[in-house]
């Protein structure tokens, strides 16, 4: 029971960091209809800048985030200045096509900056735990998802309460009729493609915290996350959320009672398992509606 | 129509990020360029090699491929391959095993090299052996002792390494079985990530502490990319074990078992990672250098080593790159170390299986030490035992070679 009840816990824990690295991806998706596969790597470049600021200025990663936030927005805006604004109208592979470029791009020019190496930030906190009964909560994951919650209810803030959340949600449900009513669709979209990515900026500070990570690291995040979004529903954010969730506690509950060598088959089955059972996903189609049939 | 000459526009500047980015990985031939107070003359002896320069292994890949770098610099200051100068041509597999058959077909038909190299890690290894295998050139790998690789009757493959995966630990498994009574561990836990070498060291280490009476609580296999060890930990933990092994090639995954024990709170008594801890600052900087405290890990390099040839080794790597070499440096330049030998010694390298023959009868001096093989290419020697010592990596067995007298034991607890 102890086991089982810990599983639970740290497979939350987990989920909700899943969270928040899935919005950016889905929010991305839901809007613009671009499966944006450098997501990983951009989670991998903000880890290198939480971990720079760390090991240079001494500023907590989690802290951090105030600062890797808005660096990874601005990338975001000129990324898609620069190449994404350009696919629109194509099909959402050519976007497959584009952002796996630029993710090699990126990947290679942090290979240059940081080297091939393993980092690590490693604040007090690390390897510490809180601890309650027989139960015990590591502090980086707890920190981490609290941060993911932060930021994924700012998110939810904006798009559900500000102008910009408005037309964003307008946007993915219908372009043309957003562009009739007076959106000015390219100025949105370049928006919501800053904001998803700059929701690396907090899901990379966290991930420097939790585990050691080099440029080729981001091949592992940008599959679990694709099977979150698919698992949520694509273009959902609270279907992202439920996917996360039920990812980290499906992969710790496999982990505990089946084998650690079927914890990374657990996406794919899951994602299996949905396709079949409901192809929009646990919550998809509430976005697109116009879209998924 | 203008977003297309805009695309076209930015393709260019695209390729030349690709191709700065990746440093040059697609392809790096580095010549005799002229420089240098080299003899040699006359065609190129081609030598040519894939490794892991992006992607999972890059880590290890880079290093070996400075170390490939080190020994031809050096062969070519003094004099080239057989009086030829020699220009080692790498190749990128991405850590990928499609890609690094391609590669070498590619290396062996196309770039028609006279000799190869081998690439890092088994899964690497396994299908770029065969490779050779098919087309008759000698293989000296670096780094892949799966005993996978030696099952297969191969007549061409070596491994420039003391001993296969699941003799990695023997000087491990020898030491704590022996301790006296009221210290010899009593139950072991074996964790292992699922690839040709980290699943055999761990086999290794269970047949040797099981045959001494260490009952064994708790063995599974994790896949390679893991991240998240928390619930792995959580269950060694529950079952109290007085060892852990894990067996792995990498360092995430260790350094990933090693946080998530400490963040459950629990500490064997003794602790034995196969490779983890030989990734040195890497390592001490990812779970604390204060929580590397007796931690044991097999060994093939030690910079201190008093073998034939280190101390140039040690003096060119430094002037090179400013740091001590990782020990996959010393092992892809004593793979070249053997690969010269052999063609030194036949005199000639048009017949592949004779250079073969010759290291089958033969040792080899490196500066791993003195290498010799079975029928099969497999290793004959035994790897160092190392230990974290004071925040410093320690020789601790087989006698010889130990650079500390104590061996820490009890592992402390965790800072």
């Amino acid at each position: 029971m102890t086991q089982l009840v810990q599983a639970i816990i740290l497979g939350l824990l987990i989920g909700g960091v899943y969270a928040l690295l899935a919005s950016g991806l889905t929010l991305i998706f839901g809007v613009m209809d671009v499966i944006n596969v450098a997501q990983g790597a951009l989670l991998i470049l903000a880890a290198f800048l939480a971990w720079t600021l760390w090991q240079e200025a001494g500023i907590d990663p989690l802290i951090g985030v105030l600062i890797t936030t808005p660096a990874m927005f601005v990338l975001g805006f000129v990324m898609y200045k620069l190449t994404v604004q350009w696919l629109s109208g194509m099909p959402a592979s050519m976007s497959v096509l584009l952002t796996f470029a630029l993710a090699l791009v990126i990947e290679g020019a942090m290979g240059l900056a940081w080297s091939t190496t393993y980092h690590a930030a490693t604040p007090d906190y690390f390897d510490e735990s809180y601890r309650l009964g027989q139960f015990y909560f590591p502090k980086a994951q707890v920190y981490g998802c609290g941060v993911a919650v932060g930021v994924l209810a700012l998110l939810y803030v904006m798009l559900d309460h500000t102008w910009l959340g408005r037309a964003i949600r307008a946007l993915s449900e219908n372009a043309q009729s957003a562009r009739l009513v007076g959106v000015n669709v390219r100025g949105v979209a370049a928006l919501t493609f800053a904001v998803g990515v700059a929701t690396t900026g907090a899901g990379g500070s966290i991930i420097s915290v939790l585990y050691p990570f080099l440029p080729g690291s981001h091949y592992q995040w940008i599959s679990r996350l694709l099977g979150i979004i698919v698992l949520g529903g694509m273009g959902s954010l609270p279907g992202a959320v439920v996917g996360a969730l039920a990812l980290g506690v499906a992969e710790t509950m496999t982990v505990t009672y089946i084998s650690p060598r079927w914890a990374t088959a657990v996406p794919y089955v899951v994602i299996m398992v949905v396709l079949l059972a409901r192809p929009q996903g646990i919550m998809g189609a509430k976005l697109r509606e116009d879209v998924v049939v | 129509m203008r977003r297309i000459v805009w695309l076209l526009a930015l393709l260019p500047v695209l390729a030349a990020l690709v191709v700065a980015g990746c440093g040059g990985g697609g392809e790096t031939s580095s010549g005799t360029g002229g420089g240098g107070t080299g003899t040699a003359s006359g065609e190129p002896m081609k030598i040519g090699a894939s490794l892991p320069l992006t992607g999972d292994f890059s880590e290890p890949g880079v290093a070996a491929q400075q170390g490939y770098q080190i020994w031809q610099q050096q062969v070519n200051d003094s004099g080239g391959l057989l009086g030829r100068p020699v220009k080692i041509t790498i190749k990128d597999d991405q850590s990928d095993q499609n890609a690094v058959v391609t590669d070498y077909n590619a290396l062996i038909q196309q770039e028609k090299v006279d000799l190869l190299l081998g690439t890092f890690s088994s899964l690497l290894n396994l299908p770029a052996s065969a490779v050779a295998e098919r087309n008759q050139m000698l293989y000296v790998e670096p780094a892949g002792g799966s005993p996978e690789m030696f099952s297969r009757g191969f007549k061409y493959l070596f491994f420039a390494q003391q001993a296969t995966a699941e003799h990695q630990a023997d000087l491990f498994s020898q030491w704590a079985a022996g301790l006296p009574a009221d210290q010899k561990p009593k139950t072991a836990a074996y964790v292992a990530a699922d690839d040709p070498f980290g699943g055999p060291v761990a086999d290794g280490i269970k047949s040797q502490l099981e045959a001494a009476g260490v009952q064994t609580v708790y063995s599974k296999v994790y896949p390679p990319e893991t991240t998240n060890f928390d619930a792995i930990a959580s269950a060694v933990a529950s079952k109290k074990p007085d060892v852990i092994a894990q067996g792995s090639a990498g360092l995430a995954d260790g350094v990933g078992l090693d946080r998530a024990l400490i963040k459950v709170g629990y500490s064997p008594k003794q602790l034995f990672q196969a490779s983890t801890p030989s990734f040195a600052d890497q390592f001490s900087k990812a779970i604390g250098l204060e929580n590397t405290e007796g931690i044991f890990y097999a060994v093939s390099y030690h910079v201190d080593a008093p073998t034939p040839g280190n101390e140039e080794f040690l003096a060119a790597y430094k002037a090179k790159y400013n740091t001590d070499p990782p020990e996959d440096a010393a092992d892809a330049y004593a793979a070249a170390q053997v690969l010269q030998a052999a063609v030194e010694a036949v005199g000639s390298i048009d017949d592949q299986e004779a250079l073969a023959n010759w290291l089958r009868d033969n040792s080899v001096d490196t500066i791993l030490g003195t290498l010799s093989w079975d029928d099969t290419g497999a290793p004959e020697q035994a790897f160092l035992l190392a230990q974290w010592q004071n925040g410093d990596e320690e020789i601790v067995l087989p006698d010889d070679a130990k650079t500390s007298d104590t061996i820490v034991n009890p592992k402390p607890p965790w800072k």
